[in-house]
């Protein structure tokens, strides 16, 4: 097996970090959603801590993929296109990492402001962001949600832009971060 | 009985309580109630956070040199109690909880006092939460100002939430709210 990306191809470390960021991203929503429904007790604030220790685990793998990024150096090259696509392409993928960092942060902010623990499946804490403070909770509350808005918009563009490649352009972006897949040019 | 032993007994009685006055000689201390705290921390899903109640009355009769005659006597009202969340309060003041409306104060009564260490010591007590009393015992320090016209009085202890029946149902379970309680307690007393 391939761990590390290659000049063309995402290696297995890349690609299970994003695809399994992927997963996690969406339980979170339905969690959080699932969460709201429910009345305030016991069911409602295990789901929520639920949510606060996987939102602890996306935090740890985006780190883990920022600097798994890094750590190969540029590759895969984009695949080819024109350069106000690549600027576009360029600016989106920071974007995304920006927001994988925001949105766990935020989340965690929340928790603290409202002075609860945020811990890992209650193995361990990790220490209070802000103060306990009502309004900031609030505020937090609604940024966490703006954030998750355009998460969606911008993961959305993503996926599409990805789709458009593979069908239109007919070229390996898509396939090099499928798992199982190789891409067709050497 | 007769006459003569009866008459005996009734002397024997006022001089032991005249006995007893007179060893109530340890000083009686006024809280100063925006100088002092009264906090708790409970665990949520194995991480910790603190409360504290806003209200609360301590009676303080404390002299290191009369530990017979010291005794405290605290009520806290259960709806002072403040998490800094109104949602987990609304949830600690109702009816799996404090239930403050039926029980709206819990009372902590200590009348057994030792020495334990250099301005350290133990208050063994009874706590009332709810409808539960039970024995807890307090650890504390006792520092008093260079005049002795204050003093501060700091200490805690650990209880069980569920021995007094906070948290019925399916607040039982203490996989997602920890059973153990550390209360923790800081006086600044002014003599009266």
């Amino acid at each position: 097996m391939q761990w590390r990306n290659s000049a063309n191809n995402y290696g297995a470390v890349a690609k299970f970090l994003h695809w399994s960021i992927v997963i996690l991203i969406i339980s979170q929503y339905v969690i959080a959603e699932a969460a709201e429904e429910l009345p305030d007790g016991l069911d409602k604030f295990a789901m929520i801590t639920r949510h606060k220790s996987l939102g602890m685990l996306v935090l740890a793998l985006a780190i883990l993929r920022i600097l798994w990024k890094l750590a190969n150096k540029g590759q895969p090259a984009p695949v080819p296109m024109a350069r106000p696509q690549q600027v576009v392409a360029a600016a989106g993928h920071g974007l995304l990492y920006l927001l994988l960092l925001a949105q766990p942060i935020s989340g965690w902010m929340m928790s603290s402001a409202a002075n609860y623990p945020v811990t890992f499946f209650g193995l361990l804490q990790f220490p209070a962001l802000v103060g306990a403070d009502h309004d900031l909770h609030e505020t937090l509350e609604e940024v966490h949600e703006a954030l998750f808005a355009v998460l969606t918009v911008v993961a959305v563009g993503h996926a599409l832009a990805a789709i458009y490649h593979h069908v239109w352009t007919k070229d390996d972006a898509l396939r090099r971060m499928l798992p199982f897949t190789k891409p067709r040019s050497p | 009985m007769s006459r003569a032993r009866l008459r005996l007994r009734t002397l024997a009685l006022a001089v032991s309580l005249f006995a007893a006055s007179a060893a109530q000689s340890a000083t009686v201390w006024v809280t100063d109630a925006a100088r002092s705290r009264l906090g708790f921390t409970g665990t949520l899903s194995g991480g910790s956070f603190d409360g504290s109640f806003q209200r609360f009355q301590p009676e303080i009769t404390f002299d290191p040199a009369d530990l017979a005659g010291s005794r405290f006597r605290v009520s806290i009202e259960t709806d002072s109690a403040d998490t800094l969340d109104a949602d987990r309060d609304t949830i600690l003041k109702g009816r799996e909880f404090f239930v403050v409306d039926r029980w709206p104060v819990a009372r902590f009564e200590a009348e057994r006092f030792s020495a334990a260490g250099p301005g350290r010591y133990t208050a063994q007590g009874k706590l009332t939460l709810r409808d539960v009393t039970r024995d807890v015992t307090l650890s504390f320090t006792f520092e008093p100002a260079a005049d002795a016209g204050t003093a501060m009085l700091e200490g805690g202890t650990t209880v069980r939430r569920l021995d007094f029946g906070v948290g019925q149902g399916e607040w039982r379970d203490t996989r997602w709210v920890g059973d153990e309680v550390t209360i923790r307690f800081s006086l600044f007393l002014r003599r009266k």
